[in-house]
């Protein structure tokens, strides 16, 4: 049963970011130099946001005359905070700014809630003022704010890349002029729940059995997070959707009425099924969306021509 | 290095002299730890087929390791079982779908992960270069042998069927099945894939991406600890324990795997000592090392190995 979008969801969501606003950031930014190189230098960003509740981030710096692109990871569904996604190569942070963000309950946000995985996706998701999501959404909001904040950014080169929160990031606050979204956890996610055994949405099937008279509070919850509702209010010049591959839950068939919703220009990507080929389109396109003519030198080695 | 060089590559990891001893000292060391486990019904993630339990044991060092265990809720009175074992930064899954296919899993969170880092907790980064210049107190010692004692955990359930246990996991999953194949005979069947922590000092010539790159970014504020550090990962490198694997092995790796070379996949393969072995390299694939469809393969292995039947891909 797919919930339909709650009339009063710009209420819920004006309400959160007023919230948010309530809290002034107050960036503490610490030097690491164990990961700072001769092409980059990283900070550790302690930030504020909504509850009050204290967040980290990892921001790399190129060495060099800025304004640089921007690449913002908002918070992923994980434990770990990573300063770039495993796997991307280091020298990503000598032609991009990064901004990797542990949303709440992440390592190095995990004081006082320490969030398990499995479980934070149904944390308070019976009561949506109470969603975890809703604190972790502003975490997000957060964290571009404070991106575009810094002086080293090129603010018409700035790419938030990640899971859904990339695009509800995109949709609640300025800043963001491309976005790279990978639906995982939000897209109409109480019908496609039960068509998997998988996690993360196994996390919805698990906390429906054992509670069925939360079903429709889920399912209301739900609503208020999904990437239809938030889809319109995009205003990034253009979109890469990565879809997952083809007769998979979440692939490009599957996704036509998001690419719908979406107001700019979209390009959907199926998955491959391979993390090279799907890795290597979207660092070409991030690139390409950023003038940065010589990609293959910012590509991992086994990745290059 | 174009693909087809990378089985040509020469690894340069030599196994210390006194590596055996090293490890006998470290494995005695942990049979004096009583494993006092504790197997806590979870009813949020129970389900009609699949019964999961939370666990915890001890192991050395006397640190908590947590894991989960699931088992098919319709069962033998013997059931084979497989190990599950987890990446770098992944959080440990719960292995349902191993017991949907008919076996007890248990899928292990070694020191540090979520849930098993009460006592020891380096953080990511940081485990990889965790005290590495010392191998008796270097990250990966405990480590290790977390995982070894999630095999004394399936020996002691009743349920399990002792000459009948597998063990897999991709990435640093992949390496923990390679040095577990080693060091527990115990094991009948091992499934590896894209091996990490095999070729580390390799690794870090090869590639520049996390997590090998946190050995560059040590190295690079402390080069004066560069023997040290070489000194300490050759008693950790898979390569050096595969000569000991016996049982039957199958290893998958991407030629154009951005995390773990290639090179040292093929590294590793060839000093695999089990008579049995078979590598599958896939090309055009990165981390994943083919996972779309190497999972038939493995689950065909395993059925083979520990079902004693065979299914068809």
């Amino acid at each position: 049963m797919i919930e339909p979008t709650p009339a009063d969801i710009r209420a819920y969501w004006q309400e959160t970011l007023a919230a948010l606003a309530q809290y002034p950031a107050r960036p503490e930014i610490e030097l690491l130099p164990l990961r700072s190189t001769a092409f980059a230098t990283l900070l550790g960003v302690r930030l504020t946001s909504l509850g009050p509740y204290r967040l980290f981030g990892y921001l790399s710096i190129p060495t060099g005359a800025g304004p640089f692109p921007a690449i913002y990871y908002p918070p992923k569904y994980q434990s770990v905070l990573e300063i770039i996604p495993q796997g991307t190569a280091n020298l990503q942070r000598s032609r991009y700014v990064t901004f990797a963000l542990a949303g709440r309950g992440q390592r190095h946000a995990d004081s006082p809630y320490a969030a398990m995985f499995p479980g934070l996706l149904t944390e308070g998701i019976d009561h949506a003022a109470a969603y975890v999501f809703r604190g972790i959404v502003a975490d997000s909001v957060r964290g571009l704010e404070y991106l575009v904040t810094r002086p080293e950014v090129d603010s018409a080169r700035v790419v938030v890349a990640g899971n859904d929160l990339a695009l509800i990031t995109a949709a609640l606050t300025p800043g963001a002029t491309r976005v790279v979204t990978t639906p995982t956890l939000f897209y109409k996610t109480a019908a496609l729940a039960p068509k998997t055994q998988a996690y993360p949405l196994e996390e919805i099937n698990d906390y429906v059995r054992t509670y069925p008279e939360r079903a429709a509070a889920v399912r209301r919850t739900l609503a208020y997070c999904d990437l239809l509702g938030f889809a319109p209010r995009v205003t990034a010049a253009t979109t890469l959707l990565m879809a997952g591959a083809p007769g998979s839950l979440l692939d490009g068939g599957a996704l036509q009425p998001l690419v719908a919703a979406l107001r700019g220009p979209v390009t959907v990507y199926e998955s491959q099924q391979s993390l090279y080929k799907d890795g290597l389109y979207a660092e070409r396109w991030m690139a390409a969306q950023c003038d940065i003519a010589d990609v293959q030198s910012i590509l991992p080695e086994h990745w290059r021509d | 290095m174009p693909n087809a060089l990378a089985g040509n590559y020469q690894s340069t990891v030599r196994k210390p002299d006194d590596f055996d001893a090293f490890w006998d000292a470290v494995l005695r060391q942990a049979s004096g730890v009583a494993l006092e486990p504790e197997v806590i019904p979870d009813p949020l993630r129970t389900s009609e087929d699949v019964e999961v339990f939370q666990v915890f044991y001890t192991s050395i060092d006397q640190v908590r390791v947590a894991a989960w265990y699931c088992r098919p809720a319709r069962r033998a009175e013997r059931t084979p079982a497989i190990m599950v074992l987890p990446g770098y930064q992944m959080d440990p899954p719960i292995p349902k779908e191993w017991a949907r296919k008919g076996y007890v899993a248990l899928s292990v969170a070694p020191r540090g992960k979520l849930r098993s880092n009460r006592q020891f907790n380096p953080g990511y980064p940081n485990l990889l270069t965790h005290n590495i210049v010392d191998r008796h107190t270097y990250a990966y010692r405990g480590f290790y042998v977390d995982t070894w004692r999630g095999i004394d955990f399936l020996l002691s359930r009743p349920e399990v069927d002792p000459a009948r246990l597998g063990v897999t996991g991709s990435s640093q999953g992949g390496g923990l099945t390679i040095t577990t194949a080693a060091m527990r005979s115990e094991v009948r069947a091992a499934a590896a894939g894209a091996p990490y922590l095999c070729g580390f000092t390799d690794a870090i010539e090869l590639t520049h991406t996390y997590p090998y790159e946190e050995i560059t970014d040590y190295l690079r504020l402390h080069p004066e600890r560069r023997a040290a550090v070489e000194e300490t990962l050759a008693y950790f490198d898979g390569i050096c324990f595969a000569d000991r694997i016996a049982c039957p092995i199958i290893v998958n790796i991407g030629l154009q795997d951005n995390v773990c070379p290639p090179e040292t996949g093929y590294a590793l393969y060839g000093r695999v000592g089990a008579a049995d072995k078979r590598l599958y390299p896939y090309d055009g694939h990165g981390h994943d090392a083919g996972r779309a469809r190497h999972s038939a393969v493995v689950d065909q292995f395993f059925a083979r190995h520990l079902l004693g039947r065979e299914v068809s891909q």
